[in-house]
Parts: C-alpha cells; sequence; structure tokens
C-alpha cells in the first residue's frame, strides 16, 4: 500500500491560535479515512491543507507524493467537497455539474444525472435558493461522479435528512465498490458513518488525538458492568473514559483492552459491552471532562 | 485505480475562465443594456434640444459632439471585473483550480470581453458616422477628440482604455478577496491619498503645463499605448495578491 496523504508536522496558525497543530498522519491508497473532531477542532483547516486552499505556517503536507499548494497534478487529481462552498450569485445547480464535468478528467456524466434524480434535487433553480440539504446533495453528487483518485468530503450531508444521508452511505459503499479511490470524510454523525471507515483520525484543539484502524479501536474499548467494587478492581491502572454509579453497580468504559484483559473481565464477573465509534470520540474529546465535572 | 493524466494547462487556463461565462450575463450582457440605455437617453435629450432649437440646422455643428455617455461604460467595468472575482474565486477553488490557472483564465476571459466590447463600440461608431450622427449630428459612440480619428482608432481606444478599468477592477478584486472590505477601504485611501499628493508635487513644481501639453501634443493611439504599462501593473499586484488568498470566511 502506498500513502496518498502524508503530512509531516503540518500546522497552520493565525496570530496565537493553531487551528491545526503538529499534525503527522497518513492514508493510505484505497482506504476511507473519517475525520472526527468537535466543532473548531481544525478539520476544515486541514482539508484545506492538503488541498492547497489554505497556505500551512508548519510543517509540509504531500498528497500523491507532492506539495498540494498550487499544484495542478495533485488537484487535478482530486476533489474536495465542503459545506461551506459558495457559488456564483446566478450559478444553478445544472451549472455546477457542468462545471464540474470539464474540471474532473474522471466525471461521470450519467452517473450524476441518476444521483441527481436519486437525491431529488432540482438542478434548475439557483444554488442561493436551494436550501441546505439541497446544496449538500448538489456537494455529493459533484464529489461522487467526479470519480477523483482522492475525493475529500467536509461534512459532505449537512442539512441532509435521515433517508438522504442514507442513501448518501449506500451510494458511496457502492461506487467505491465499483470505483476503488481513496476518500477522507469528516463528520459530527460518528455511528452513522462509522461502518464506512476503515481508518479514524480524532482531532481535537488542532492536534490529533486518534489514529487508529476503526476495527482496532471499536475492538479495544469496552465497557464493563457489574458491582462497583470489581468494576473499580478492573479500571484501575487502566485508561478509564466514562464512568457511572447507580448504588452498588457501576460501569466503566475502558480503551486498550486486549483479549487477556477481556478475559480478566469475564473472570471477575463482569459484563462486558461493546463501545460505538461516537462514544469513544466524545469521551476522548471533552466527554471525560464532563463526566468528572458532573 | 486507474491513474488519470491531469489535464494540460491550456485546458486548465480554459477553466479559468469558464468559470466566469457559466453566467456571462453581469460581465457581457447587463453592461450593454446599460450602454444602450443611456444611449437612448442621449439621444432623447439631443431630440428635445433640436426640437427647441427649430430644428437640427439651427444648431452648430459640433453642439452634440461632446456627450461623454461612452466613458460611463468605461467606469462600470472596473466593479464588473472586481465582482466577478469575488463571485468566482470559491468557486474556482472548489473546482480544484489553482489560483494561478484561475488567475491566468480571468485575465483571457477579459481580455477577450474588451475586445468584444471595443469592436462593438467601433462598429456602432461607425453607424453614428454613416447616418451623420444619428441623423442630429451627434456623436455618442465616438465623441470629442474621437471624432475624427480613424475607426481602428476608436477601437483600440476602448480596447486599452477597457483593458485597463478591467484590470484595475481585478486588483481591487483580489484585494476584496484577500481582505475583504478592510482591504478594499485602504486600497481606495492610499489611492486618494497618492493622487492628491501627486497632485500637490506637479503644483508645487508648476509642471501642470508640461504634464497637459503632453496629453493634447500626444496622439490618442500612443495615450492608450502608455495606459498598457499600467494595465500590466494592475494584473501583475492582482495575482500578487490573489496567489496568497483562501477561501475563509
Amino acid at each position: 500500500m502506498t500513502a496518498i496523504i502524508e503530512t509531516v508536522g503540518l500546522g497552520r496558525r493565525y496570530g496565537d491560535v493553531r487551528a491545526v497543530d503538529d499534525v503527522t498522519f497518513a492514508v493510505e491508497e484505497g482506504s476511507v479515512c473519517g475525520l472526527l473532531g468537535r466543532n473548531g477542532a481544525g478539520k476544515t483547516t486541514l482539508l484545506q491543507l492538503l488541498t492547497g486552499q489554505e497556505f500551512a505556517t508548519h510543517g509540509e503536507a504531500r498528497v500523491f507524493g507532492e506539495a498540494p499548494l498550487e499544484n495542478p497534478r495533485v488537484l487535478g487529481r482530486t476533489c474536495f467537497v465542503k459545506e461551506s462552498q459558495t457559488y456564483p450569485d446566478p450559478v444553478k445547480g445544472r451549472h455546477v455539474l457542468r462545471a464540474a464535468a470539464w474540471s474532473f478528467p474522471g466525471w461521470d456524466a450519467a452517473y450524476a444525472a441518476r444521483l441527481a434524480r436519486e437525491l431529488a434535487v432540482p438542478l434548475d433553480r439557483r444554488m442561493k435558493k436551494l436550501s441546505r440539504g439541497q446544496r449538500s446533495a448538489i456537494g455529493v453528487i459533484v464529489g461522487l461522479a467526479s470519480r477523483a483518485e482522492l475525493t475529500l468530503f467536509d461534512e459532505p450531508y449537512a442539512g441532509l435528512d435521515a433517508v438522504a444521508r442514507r442513501l448518501f452511505y449506500d451510494l458511496l459503499v457502492e461506487d467505491l465498490a465499483a470505483h476503488p479511490r481513496t476518500v477522507m470524510m469528516s463528520t459530527h454523525l460518528i455511528d452513522e458513518a462509522s461502518h464506512l471507515l476503515d481508518r479514524v483520525v480524532v482531532i481535537d484543539a488542532g492536534r490529533i488525538l486518534i489514529d487508529e484502524s476503526a476495527d482496532a479501536l471499536r475492538g479495544t474499548a469496552v465497557t464493563v458492568v457489574g458491582r462497583s467494587d470489581d468494576v473499580d478492581a478492573f479500571a484501575s491502572g487502566r485508561d478509564v473514559l466514562r464512568r457511572e454509579r447507580i448504588g452498588g453497580i457501576a460501569s466503566a468504559t475502558v480503551a486498550g483492552v486486549d483479549d487477556a484483559g477481556r478475559a480478566a473481565a469475564l473472570a471477575a464477573g463482569l459484563e462486558l459491552a461493546p463501545v460505538s465509534l461516537q462514544e469513544l470520540v466524545v469521551a476522548r474529546t471533552g466527554g471525560r471532562r464532563e463526566e468528572e465535572g458532573s | 485505480m486507474t491513474a488519470i493524466a491531469y489535464p494540460p494547462v491550456s485546458r486548465r487556463v480554459l477553466n479559468g475562465a469558464r468559470v466566469h461565462a457559466a453566467n456571462p450575463w453581469t460581465t457581457l450582457g447587463l453592461p450593454w443594456v446599460i450602454l444602450v440605455a443611456v444611449f437612448g437617453l442621449t439621444y432623447s435629450i439631443w431630440r428635445i434640444v433640436a426640437w427647441a432649437a427649430g430644428g437640427v440646422g439651427e444648431l452648430d455643428a459640433d453642439a452634440f459632439r461632446y456627450a461623454g455617455g461612452v466613458t460611463w461604460i468605461l467606469g462600470y467595468m472596473v466593479t464588473v471585473s472586481a465582482q466577478a472575482m469575488n463571485q468566482t474565486f470559491r468557486f474556482a477553488m472548489g473546482l480544484s483550480q489553482t489560483r494561478r490557472d484561475y488567475f491566468a483564465g480571468t485575465c483571457l476571459y477579459f481580455l477577450g470581453a474588451s475586445a468584444g466590447y471595443a469592436l462593438g463600440i467601433a462598429v456602432l461608431a461607425a453607424a453614428e458616422r454613416a447616418t451623420d450622427g444619428w441623423g442630429v449630428h451627434g456623436a455618442f459612440f465616438a465623441p470629442a477628440f474621437l471624432f475624427d480619428v480613424p475607426l481602428w482608432q476608436v477601437a483600440w481606444f476602448f480596447f486599452g482604455l477597457m483593458m485597463l478599468t478591467l484590470a484595475i477592477g481585478i486588483a481591487a478584486g483580489a484585494v476584496f478577496v484577500r481582505w475583504r472590505a478592510t482591504g478594499l477601504v485602504t486600497m481606495l485611501l492610499t489611492i486618494g491619498v497618492l493622487a492628491v499628493g501627486g497632485a500637490f508635487l506637479l503644483t508645487w513644481a508648476d509642471a501642470w503645463g508640461p504634464v497637459g501639453s503632453f496629453f493634447v501634443d500626444t496622439s490618442v493611439a500612443v495615450l492608450v499605448a502608455w495606459t498598457l504599462p499600467v494595465t500590466a501593473l494592475a494584473v501583475g499586484a492582482g495575482y500578487a495578491l490573489l496567489s496568497r488568498a483562501t477561501v475563509r470566511d
């Protein structure tokens, strides 16, 4: 496997604010990478750095082995769809698709037309007049039909309803199977999207907090439930993400539990429950502090 | 994964121009509509004046030779290109264009627009001359010092000045894309201070005479040629500014 995206110590500061700080990570060819984090964590800035839309103040980014800034060899193979995309005033959906057709070498016009029907987007109305969800749907069409070797989605389905979001996940899975490519996607709807993700990168306050395969991440965290004493005994010395106590019964969400750890928990009479990716990310990016404060 | 070749530079620059063509109305349509409207108003006033004077024959031959309405389109071009930059830059970035290709395409688009406008106005000036000033000895499309120069000079005049005003708009648009309203206000104030400072220097050096005679003695064609370095400077400044611009809100 080769890395499509590689960064070393990548950073973007605005004055004292470190929007992206010392980010080093890689995305393998053909994988789907989820970029997770809270609002203002630096997700959009990171994606903009990877597409040359923003200027790095520290470190470097390599995409397809080259610096992306003002680099048509990189950008010509990349499609970046962002929620905050703006359009010229009188431009309609069909103009956007036409512009995408001559911008992206891999564009599939028939597929774009099919997506427009499936997502029920009005193409003959000005982008300005569309709802947020409809604008997002057009972005989704551009992202999928461009068939770019590297596709970056920033909050691709903001404003889309649950049905349309589900449709997007299904379409993405289906199209990636037929046309494998590398996808990086930022999202807040972690559990919804988690089945798509091969890899999870969690960013908090500009820094990378988690960079692991989705399976490993899900597999290593468990919630143990049982008598308080037993739970405390098991949890002591471990990475506890969250703790709850009701009477004599307690539960603890613990990260980094291997097979031996699981066996130990079962032997201690504890029940094991899986932890969703969302719980894990929430716990790691601020949920723990709230828990301790309450 | 099939590797797809990225587009060649000609195609990329063309794409930079095409984001403007996505809606050609404000850059290529509206200015003509307003120019024709201004002409219509001017022509009506000529008719009223001629009627009040008791007929066109009662007026001096050059009575309607100094209408300035056509210069309006030149001033308007500054907003046309500035606004076009502001509208399309983020869109172009969203289409994976580099700033360089987008900027080159933008210049190409407005170069073509300048040629189109210059040609169109020259054709209208030819019609004006052929109809003896629309039947009232009027000079709207080639007024004042353009009245008796050859048509190619009329076209050259509008081509050169159109490029100048569009280039100033491109620079202003780049300032706006980069620093929004704050940048634009700062730029206008700076230009104002420089203009007043220049006027002061000319007055102090008692140099208004030579400046005036330069404009009187130099032919239209050569004067227009003098705008080219200024145009190039504005384009260069525009690129220098845009090449560091981001799509931040």
